[in-house]
Parts: C-alpha cells; structure tokens; sequence
C-alpha cells in the first residue's frame, strides 16, 4: 500500500472516526515498519469496538512485530473469545505455540485457522510442515528457522463471514437499508443499514449487537425471566426491535419513530420467518 | 431519599404487573434507589439492565443514531424496561410477561423527570 | 488464564465470561498469587499483589481503628478503567481479589459475578488443606515460584 493510500485511509478516519477504516489503515502502517502509528490507530479502533475481534487481531500483529508476544498472545486470545473461527487470530496463537515448541497445540491453531480460511497457501504448507515435525520423533521440537508466516504476513479477516447481499430479506419493507442479520458473533449474514447520512454502518453495528445478544440473554437468565423474545428500543430519531429468529442468530430491524414499536415487532415476526428459510436453505 | 422519588417509584410499582422498580446509576450499574422488589435481586436487575442499556447505546452510536431513550426487554416470563434519565441516572421497572407496556412507559419517563 | 490452584481455574473461567473484566488477580492475605488472566509481565503482578494486600490489610485496620466494622470491597473509577478489590474467607485463608474491568462491564457487574465466584470458590475449594502461616523467608521464594508457574517461565 502507498503512501498515497495511507493518506486517503487517515483522512477518511479522521472525517469518520467511528468508520472501520483503522483497521486497514493499522495494517498499511504495521507492514510499513511504523509500529507505534500502528499500534495507535489499532488501540483507538479498540476503544470504539471492543467487541470486534478483527480489531484485536490488529492490535495483536502489532505487539508480535513489536516482540511483545506474550500481549500479542492475550489480543488473539480475546479475539477467540470473541470468535472462536478467527482464522487471523488462530494463525498468531498457532505461530506464537510453534516459537514455545509447543507443536501439537501449533497444530491445532493452525488446522482451525486453515478450516476458517482454506484458500491460505502458507498456511496449507505451516500445516503439512508441523504434522511432518510431529510424525518425526527426535526431529527437533524448536526448529531453528519457523516453518510458520508469522504475525507479520497475517492478513487481516473478513470483517463479514459472508456478504451475501439483501437476498435473504427480498419482498420486505427495508431489505437494503433496515433489515439486519448477523450471527452470535457479531458477524453479518444478510441485509444492510445505513447511517443517517447514508454511511452503511451494517457491520460495525453487528458487531455491537453481538454483545447485546450475549447481555440481553445473561439479563433474561440470572433475572429467571426464562428465554428472552426481543429487545426494543426508541431513540430520539428511530425506533430499533432486536430478536432472535434462531438460536445462533440476531435480527435488528430499525425504522424511524414514526414507525411505533408494536408495528415494528410484526414486521420483525415476518422478516424472522424469511430469515429462518434463507438460514435453513444456507445449511 | 427524596419523597418525590420513592413516590414516582411507588406509581411505577402500582401499575398491574409491575414486580419492582428502580433508579440505578447507569454507568456504575448499582442501585440508588428501589421499590417493592420483593423476591427480586435489586443488584442484579441494577448491574444487568444496566449493562443491556449501556451495550444497545453503544450499537445505536455505531449506527449514527442518538442514545436509547426507552428499552424493553421481553422474555418469556417477564421483562425488564429502562428509561435513562438526565445525568447517569436511569429507571428500571421489572415486569410480568402481560403489562401493559405503554403505561409503565409513561410512569417511568415521569419518573425519571423527577430525577433529572 | 493462568492458575497455581485447578480447582480454581473453572469458577474463574466463569467470572470472566460472565463480568467481561479485562485483568484478574486472586492472591493470598500475604499477596501469594493463586491465579491471574490480563497480567503481561510478571512484575506487574509482583506490585498488583504486593500493593492489593497492603490496600486491603490497611483499610481493614482503619475499619477496625474506627469501629466502622472490616471493608468488604473496595472500587475505583479512571476515566476509562475501573478498579475492584474484594478480601474474602475460604478454608485455604483469607484471600483477595483484584478485577479491572472497562466500559464492556461495570462495577455492578463485577461486584455481582465477583460475589458469585467466591460461592463458587467456596463450594469447591479442597477443605482438608490447613491454611498456614507463611514465613517472611519462604515469601519471595514462593512468589517467585507461582510467577514461573502462572507465566510459564
């Protein structure tokens, strides 16, 4: 990445803070060598979405560069507290295992960061050099030279498990702009949302969301209100109705409060039951 | 505690179907004040809607879009409401699964008048 | 999560799922570390339970000192960080606990998981180990121990 393109990414940050731009705009730094710029922009992003385990992964490639691996180590675990398939996230933790000689936990990092992202080559032959080092006995446990790309070369994740496009939502009133589905780990599957200013704003809010899910259903059980059903709420410009049309799943839909919240928890019912067919078609 | 305080508690309290209610601080997600929360854990309905309310304003913000200024749980066997008042103060009632919604909406917007 | 105690490691695997706090120290009265998660240096504990063990026996002494009967827990609010500090009895001892949470959890969900893991702690803590005394020339080398241990060194 240029120079020219880090430029237009911090001028788009510094336009848009709450934008996820830092986290392409950390990496650009991060693989420049400008390790505490990066560091920064990866911190600032985490402030704003503690939940986004991309954000940790950054953070995470930042330390290792910086030789703070045991930090390094703590970001990626949290990043897999937070999504467990991380494939970025599973590469470090495999790497940093493979450094510790610790090569059958390295091998289990690094077969689930390849089922999370089978199309990495590097990692394909990671894989296939620390299975050959284990089938070895007496091979050494600590090679000299890491067989593993490490922090450095990690790519960052999608930041969506699949952008599958407003498909899911066809046929209902806001199925680009006010439908949203997303899966128990903040990752969006389906629909969109804009800002009012027309920002999409479709994954960062699902990345949100996902603590909302995980609060809203710890509130309904330790209260023993049994299964919780949905969370509405009113905001000065929009009504939003949060549900869950199945055990792994969210949906947010939000309208502008002229819409009342009873109106808002039908179309939610209907846009439930067209999410459960495009979740049972997908599987 | 003020008497107009535990007064709009006790109109919140009155409405059929509401089990408790009460002002928590919104940001340290402890109990100010309460009201008939009989065979309820105040601290946790304090500590839990709090985190709830908290989460969701942070989902609003991501999505250009003001602070929630009411929440409505709903679970099977019952519900939590919030409605965040002036400052880091917020009403809490905790509610049956049938109640009706509107009115404890209203009790509890008067109520967090009273606070501001 | 790194622990000196097994039968720690479960209750405080479910406290910081459950609170979201970001660091979490148990230590003895004397400030032996029992079990950490967030700590990256090994220093840091080395102070966090030094000084936690001192907060906690100091203001227990000024409760005393004052008839306001021993603190329970102790909290403080940063701009960004919020710290909690409970002691607490098992059979082992009494024992301290230090949490720092941000704004993914607060000082009411702290305190409420915090509670629920000292039951916790209570029901499966080994009841047939006695505490015992520890010896000021047995402290550093035990200290030392549990740090290797909790940092793998």
């Amino acid at each position: 990445m240029s120079i020219e393109d880090i430029r237009v990414l911090t001028g788009q940050l510094a336009a848009d803070p709450s934008s996820l731009v830092f986290l392409p705009l950390g990496e650009a730094l991060r693989r420049r060598g400008q390790l505490e710029a990066a560091e920064k922009i990866a911190i600032a992003g985490l402030t704003r979405y503690p939940d986004l385990a991309d954000a940790h992964d950054l953070l995470a490639r930042v330390l290792g560069d910086q030789g703070d691996l045991e930090r390094a180590f703590d970001e990626w675990d949290i990043a897999l507290r937070l999504d467990g398939r991380h494939a970025g996230a599973h590469k470090g933790i495999g790497f940093l295992y493979y450094v510790a000689g610790d090569l059958p936990k390295a091998l289990e990092h690094l077969e689930s960061a390849l089922t999370a992202d089978p199309g990495d080559e590097g990692l394909a032959a990671a894989v296939a050099r620390v299975r050959e080092a284990l089938a070895s006995p007496g091979t050494a446990q600590r090679p000299s030279s890491p067989a593993v790309d490490g922090p450095a070369d990690t790519a960052p994740g999608p930041s969506s498990l699949a952008e599958v496009g407003p498909t899911v939502f066809d046929g209902l009133e806001g199925a680009q702009d006010g439908l949203l589905l997303l899966d128990a780990e903040g990752l969006r599957l389906g629909g969109g949302l804009s800002a009012p200013d027309g920002t999409p704003v479709g994954d960062s809010v699902a990345a949100h969301l996902a603590g909302v899910f995980r609060d809203a259903e710890r509130a309904a059980r330790l209260l023993s209100l049994g299964p919780w059903s949905s969370v509405a709420a009113e905001t000065a410009d929009a009504n939003l109705f949060l549900c869950a049309p199945t055990q792994e799943s969210l949906l947010l839909l939000v309208r502008d409060n002229s819409v009342p919240i009873g109106r808002l928890s039908l179309q939610a019912e209907r846009a439930s039951e067209a999410a459960r067919r495009w979740l049972e078609r997908a599987t | 505690m003020r008497t107009d305080i535990l007064s709009s508690l006790e109109s919140i309290t009155r409405v059929r179907g509401v089990r408790g209610a009460m002002i928590v601080s919104a940001e340290e997600g402890l109990v100010i004040a309460e009201s008939s929360m009989e065979g309820i854990d105040g601290a946790a309905v304090a500590a839990l809607t709090a985190g709830v309310v908290a989460r969701l304003a942070r989902a609003t913000e991501a999505a250009g879009r003001t602070a929630p200024a009411f929440v409505h749980l709903r679970a099977h066997g019952g519900g939590l409401m919030a409605v965040p008042g002036q400052g880091d103060l917020m009403v809490v009632a905790v509610t049956d699964p049938e109640v009706n919604v509107g009115l404890v909406r209203l009790e509890l917007r008067r109520a967090a008048e009273h606070i501001a | 999560m790194r622990v000196i105690e097994p039968w720690v490691a479960e209750p405080l695997q479910r406290f910081l799922a459950e609170s979201s706090a970001r660091v979490v120290l148990l230590t003895t009265a004397s400030g032996q570390v029992v079990a950490q998660h967030g700590f990256t240096r090994a220093l840091d504990v080395m102070s966090a339970s030094a000084l936690g063990a001192a907060i906690m026996a100091s203001t227990e002494e000024l409760g005393r000192l004052t008839a306001s009967g021993a603190s329970r827990s102790l909290s403080h609010q940063g701009p960004s960080r919020g710290l909690f500090l409970a002691g607490f009895d098992l059979p082992q001892g009494r024992w301290i606990g230090l949490v720092v949470y941000d704004r993914d959890s607060s000082l009411g969900l702290v305190r409420l998981f915090f509670d629920r893991l000292v039951k916790e702690l209570r029901v499966v803590a080994p009841t047939e180990t006695p505490a015992r005394e520890v010896l000021a020339a047995d402290f550093e080398n035990e200290l030392n121990a549990s740090l290797r241990s909790l940092f793998g060194r």
